[in-house]
């Protein structure tokens, strides 16, 4: 049981970090994105390739792929500059379906359908080390890294841009750096998430990295409530877990538990847009009309 | 999709009464099918094959201990799969895992390999899937084998010109290869080929360029929802010749496409008219608990979990204990197991090989043209 709730924590852990990240580009700058999974993919096969080919050393390997995947944000960053609302939507979809296709095409360094299997365990310095320790490590700081900035001056230029973003560039904030920087920070952490995701998992193909992934990283963040500390960790939390501790309950038959589990999410979902429309820790004022 | 609910239902509620038939603690069989989602069709086909080899298994006392089923939904995806695996190995102590799909197979292999828990594949195909673990079996011949058995078929019917449709993953770019060097030394060409995506619905521009060539055959190597996107994608856009492919168009939803009518496929032989008494019983059986034909994937899994019943057996009678070590080695002893379709053979790898026979879909059912 313990080695279950350790990989259910790990993997909540990850997924914590992706939501608590991609609620930077949403939450606080208003860059509805979905193609987080994309950057999560970049860092996973990154990081995979790393201890595949050179050392699987866990802490070079979230290095690596934090650099691949915020240098790669441009990408993303670009079309942020330029369109903004449902226009950036529309185009971060592009940007989803583009990198999947990449990432089934480019064989040599995807494993294409088939994925990279065999990936290293985790290691530092050549000791084996337990996969929730990193993730939680990467999690306590990029949730503090989060909290820094939200509580600071670049905090509070995201949020101006997220409001009124002509008013912002009014008051001569520089839009362009900043949603860039947001942009970059929240694609370098899903790096970071990629590359733990690939180690804890051993194996890693496209399939982890498409739009339907994305889609579930967006639900945590709006689940939760975007634009708080710890609405993103609770929801990703939420929507781990509630599959699994389904499984447990006796009086579903086990055969008929995909069903359930899926009637079960949609109509949570349903309620908890009706009843808390700015997720379970947003703010109540934010999410309904007035 | 008719009947599943009620008879999966049925045979859940059923199963702790079955168990609590013999004595001891029951041994778990895992399940890791997608039971939700696009590939839903495959988890219920799958699970009957279990269930009924669960039920002939309790029936005829192969066992002294019960058996239990314990499903995991997977989606079809690697991660679910994981997380299903884990709980599967830590928490429920399966003793033996049955899994399908080549992503999830792969995502899970690891966990298995350091548990050493049986898994058995017996519905991926995937050519990559031999050898990923001591403890990683497949009770299906890998696509590539059966592709190899079509090529003299397609010469005996003239169908010389062939025009490759496939997804651009092992699976598909073992059988290119396969179309690429076997093809023309069986006396065909290969005269195009056309790699689609594994999201990809729409076939018109692929028809297109497919009519262009004027093969005499278009091979499909794909799976899932899919196979009848294509099949109907083709159809719709005029391409007229026949149809073939390989055991994955073996589901109810392709039998009933009116435009797979005289589609063309290979899967591993099994004579349900004719054939031995565990085949025939199988046959009549499924009928009566399932309501139609047994298919390939149904017989896959019910020879999954009958090997797990004959190799277990064996060791109880040698009073051994049953794991992941006593279980490999039993299978390597004996190599050879009387299952549904006949003899079947295990190399070291634990990979099967069967005879392979050419089917044809006619009129909703499936119709053996030669073995």
């Amino acid at each position: 049981m313990t080695a279950y709730l350790a990989n259910l924590a790990t993997l909540a852990a990850i997924f914590g970090i992706l939501a608590a990240t991609l609620n930077v580009a949403v939450g606080y700058a208003g860059i509805f994105s979905v193609a987080h999974a994309v950057f999560f993919g970049l860092g996973a096969y990154a990081g995979a390739q790393l201890a595949l080919l050179v050392v699987p050393d866990a802490l070079l390997a979230m290095v690596v792929a934090a650099l691949v995947a915020g240098g790669l944000s441009l990408c993303l960053a670009l079309p942020a500059l330029r369109v903004r609302g449902e226009y950036f939507v529309a185009a971060s979809l592009g940007l989803q379906m583009m990198a999947t296709t990449l990432f089934t095409e480019a064989k040599g360094l995807t494993g294409g359908m088939g994925g990279l299997v065999g990936i290293p365990r985790p290691m530092i310095l050549g000791v084996e080390v337990p996969t929730l320790a990193l993730a939680l490590t990467a999690l306590v700081l990029i949730l503090l890294a989060t909290w820094l900035m939200a509580r600071g001056s670049f905090g509070r230029t995201l949020r101006a841009i997220r409001d009124a973003e002509s008013a912002a560039e009014a008051l001569g904030k520089n839009i362009n750096a900043a949603k860039a920087l947001a942009v970059a920070f929240a694609c370098a952490g899903a790096g970071v998430a990629g590359a733990l995701f690939a180690l804890h998992m051993s194996f890693v193909n496209v399939e982890s990295f498409t739009l339907d992934q994305s889609v579930l990283i967006m639900a945590m963040v709006i689940v939760g409530g975007t634009g708080t500390l710890w609405g993103p960790l609770l929801g990703a939390v939420l929507l781990l877990s509630l599959p699994a501790g389904l499984s447990f309950l006796p009086f579903i038959p086990p055969t008929e538990i995909g069903a359930v589990q899926q009637i079960l999410y949609g109509a949570a979902m349903t309620l908890l847009m009706i009843f808390r429309p700015a997720g379970l820790l947003g703010d109540m004022r934010t999410g309904r009309k007035a | 999709m008719r009947l599943s609910r009620r008879a999966l239902l049925g045979s859940a509620i059923a199963a702790p009464t079955l168990a609590r038939a013999q004595g001891g603690d029951p041994y778990v069989l895992g399940t890791l099918f997608p039971l939700s989602g696009p590939n839903a069709e495959y988890g219920k086909v799958f699970t009957e094959g279990v269930q009924l080899a669960m039920q002939h298994a309790e029936a005829e006392r192969m066992l002294r201990r019960p058996l239990r089923l314990q499903a995991e939904d997977t989606q079809a995806l690697p991660q679910q799969a994981v997380v299903g695996m884990t709980k599967l190995v830590n928490v429920d102590r399966a003793n033996y895992v049955m899994v399908g799909f080549t992503a999830v197979s792969k995502a899970v292999a690891p966990i298995g390999d350091r548990s050493k828990t049986v898994m058995v594949n017996g519905g991926a195909v995937g050519p990559d899937l031999a050898g990923l673990s001591p403890y990683f079996w497949n009770t299906i011949p890998l696509a590539h084998l059966e592709t190899r058995e079509m090529l003299p078929f397609m010469m005996r019917r003239n169908l010389k010109r062939v025009a490759l449709v496939y997804v651009d993953d092992p699976l598909g770019d073992a059988i290119l290869g396969i179309f690429r060097n076997d093809l023309p030394r069986a006396g065909g060409e290969l005269v195009g080929s056309f790699s689609i995506p594994r999201t990809a619905q729409q076939f018109g521009p692929v028809a297109a360029r497919i009519r262009q060539t004027r093969p005499d055959t278009v091979y499909i190597a794909s799976f899932g929802a899919q196979q009848g996107q294509i099949i109907k994608g083709l159809r719709d856009n005029g391409v007229s010749v026949p149809l073939t492919s390989y055991s994955a168009m073996n589901l109810e939803s392709i039998r009933n496409l009116a435009e797979a009518e005289g589609l063309l496929f290979t899967s591993q032989q099994t004579d349900f008219a004719s054939g031995d008494e565990l085949t025939r019983r199988y046959a009549t059986d499924f009928k009566a608990r399932f309501g139609s034909d047994p298919g390939t994937y149904n017989t896959n899994y019910y020879n999954a979990t009958r090997l797990f019943c004959l190799l277990a057996g064996k060791l109880e009678r040698e009073n051994k204990e049953v794991n992941g070590d006593t279980l490999r080695a039993a299978l390597l002893e004996q190599k050879e197991f009387d299952l549904v379709g006949g003899r079947a053979t295990f190399d070291e790898q634990g990979s099967m090989t069967a005879a392979i026979q050419i089917n044809e879909v006619r009129g909703g059912r499936v119709n053996v043209v030669t073995g």
